[in-house]
């Protein structure tokens, strides 16, 4: 079965808030080893608000759908995390403005556009340690398993699979952003939470795609 | 830590409530949105200007709401920035036809409300524009912030453009007026205590009875040093010393040149922290204006008192603004604020 191109986003959106609901404690307790812990409660609010108010959300285009997901997200996540799941979702629906069915490569961009986002509210770079390391490698391994010539289900999968790895391997980082910086070499040899978060929901993508 | 409060939850509304009945007619608390602002405002001949921080700095902001100075402050629980739903709704009450213009300090979760909000005002078709404050020359990142914070000098920048407002002066010039006023502005803390907000129960910090923490933010982060306390004399050196040879940062790699020389005019700011009592600040302003005299540095107007405080912390900060004519008529310029009314 064909699916329309927001209709795709929708799936991404319901797969990843349910996962945010589902990880609520790990979430929690990896972000508690050397952040302030709140991160589980923080992406379970916010991403359960969404769930909450799918209805009443704009479904005309993927832009009104996702700029509609970041002011649940703004209102129901406080502080800097909100402002950056914000970000996410805010530039991702403006990248894809006017656009009704999207090609692989504005995929691409979406997907930049929502890690770009990110950056800018945070500050943040690749190698900070933080959900762009996981989240930046995947675009950018999408990005290649198309240029291939793949199919969406095989690139999805490949950039499930560099998530996880990026993740794993930031794991020996020092911190340097984030309320997990403050520790210094404590955040060695422990999970950035957002990292995580990121690995793990686009594994249920990939697993969402293939069952749908 | 003993302490005047009811519900720790409660705490800023009703400090809030407080200001707003101890001024009757002069500012309205809308308490939606811890917003409290000028009765008379929005004026549609005028910009409105709102600054919105966490509270625990008070004067700053809920208590220079009035003519010539804010029209508006949001602010968030203490020591949290607001949330974006009220930058947006009081900047929606407060909105004029010549625009809204939000003066935040570089804290970034005070960077990411205002920015947030105002890309949905935008959309809501108001229009907005930022002045991000950052005058403290104490450490290039802190915890809390990307760059310098921004600390009391904010005083002199929602000085300047209140006043120039009132005078009519539209939302670019203000822009262009704020922005050169944080150019000419830097700051530098110190604390001998730790503060407790009320929420959370215990100190931030604490400093052994020797000991002061040198370069404090207003949060009570970290600044440069933890070190053995010192006289009061040898305290103000220190920190005259870094404001005057401070070099702000332009670029990863480039900084400008010290901006405070022989010759200069300048307003001299001692701040104190909430818990310094005033007899302290003015025995360090006495010393710091003869060492400024002693370098050719021309103190043109004093400032003594608080301003921008940390709840209870015993500290203060020390800002330099270098004036000129245009500076200095708006910073002379009448204004009139809660803590201000005799």
């Amino acid at each position: 079965m064909t699916r329309s191109s927001l209709e795709n986003i929708e799936l991404f959106v319901q797969t990843i808030a349910q996962t945010a609901l589902d990880n609520e404690k790990y979430f929690t307790e990896l972000d508690g080893v050397v952040g302030d812990g709140d991160l589980g409660i923080s992406l379970a609010s916010g991403f359960g608000a969404i769930l909450e108010q799918w209805d009443t959300l704009d479904h005309n285009s993927g832009e009104s759908f996702l700029v509609g997901c970041a002011k649940i997200i703004s209102r129901n996540i406080g502080g800097t995390s909100g402002s950056l799941w914000r970000a996410a979702f805010r530039h991702a629906g403006k990248s894809i403005s006017g656009k009704e069915t999207l090609t692989s490569g504005d995929v691409v961009t979406m997907f930049r556009s929502a890690a770009d986002g990110i950056m800018d509210r945070g500050g943040a770079n690749l190698g900070d340690k933080t959900l762009l390391d996981a989240l930046v490698p995947a675009v950018d391994a999408f990005e290649k398993s198309i240029q291939n010539g793949v199919n969406t289900q095989q690139a999805i999968d490949t950039a499930a699979k560099t998530a996880r790895e990026q993740t794993e391997v930031s794991k020996a980082w020092v911190a340097k952003r984030g309320r997990a910086s403050y520790t210094g070499d404590r955040s060695k040899d422990t999970y950035d939470a957002g990292a995580v978060a990121i690995a793990t929901m686009a594994e249920n993508v990939a697993t969402a795609w293939t069952k749908s | 830590m003993k302490k005047f409060v009811n519900d720790p939850k409660q705490f800023v509304p009703e400090m809030l409530k407080g200001i707003a009945l101890a001024n009757p007619g002069k500012v309205k608390y809308v308490s939606d949105y811890n917003l409290i602002m000028r009765a008379d405002a929005p004026n549609d001949d005028k910009v409105s200007i709102i600054q919105g921080s966490g509270s625990g700095h008070e004067p700053a902001h809920v208590m220079v709401v009035g003519k010539g100075m804010l029209d508006g402050a949001c602010p968030g629980d203490v020591f949290s920035a607001p949330p974006i739903d009220y930058v947006i709704e009081s900047s929606k009450l407060l909105n004029s036809a010549k625009g809204v213009l939000h003066i935040v300090n570089n804290y970034t979760g005070d960077r990411a409300a205002f920015r947030d909000a105002a890309e949905e005002l935008e959309d809501d078709g108001i229009t907005v524009k930022t002045i991000f404050v950052d005058d403290d020359v104490a450490v290039k990142d802190s915890l809390y912030t990307v760059g310098r914070r921004g600390v009391a000098g904010n005083f002199f920048v929602i000085k300047a453009v209140g006043a120039a407002a009132e005078k009519g002066a539209s939302l670019d010039e203000l822009v262009i007026l704020g922005n050169r006023v944080n150019d000419v502005i830097r700051s530098m803390g110190m604390a001998l205590s730790g503060c407790t907000p009320p929420a959370k129960g215990k100190p931030i910090f604490t400093l052994a009875d020797d000991e002061v923490e040198m370069g404090v933010g207003i949060h009570g982060e970290p600044g440069r040093a933890r070190q053995k306390l010192t006289s009061a004399n040898e305290i103000v050196d220190q920190m005259l010393e870094a404001i005057l040879t401070d070099r702000k940062p332009i670029s990863e790699t480039e900084t400008a040149d010290p901006i405070f020389s022989a010759g200069d005019e300048v307003a001299l700011m001692i701040n104190g922290l909430g818990g310094a009592p005033i007899s302290e600040l003015y025995l360090l302003y006495g010393y710091a204006h003869e060492q400024l005299e002693a370098k050719g540095v021309k103190v043109w107007r004093s400032y003594v008192g608080e301003y921008c405080t940390s709840l209870e912390m015993a500290g203060m900060s020390i800002t330099l603004c270098k004036v000129d004519d245009e500076l200095k008529s708006l910073l002379l310029a009448p204004a009139e604020i809660p803590i201000r009314v005799f």
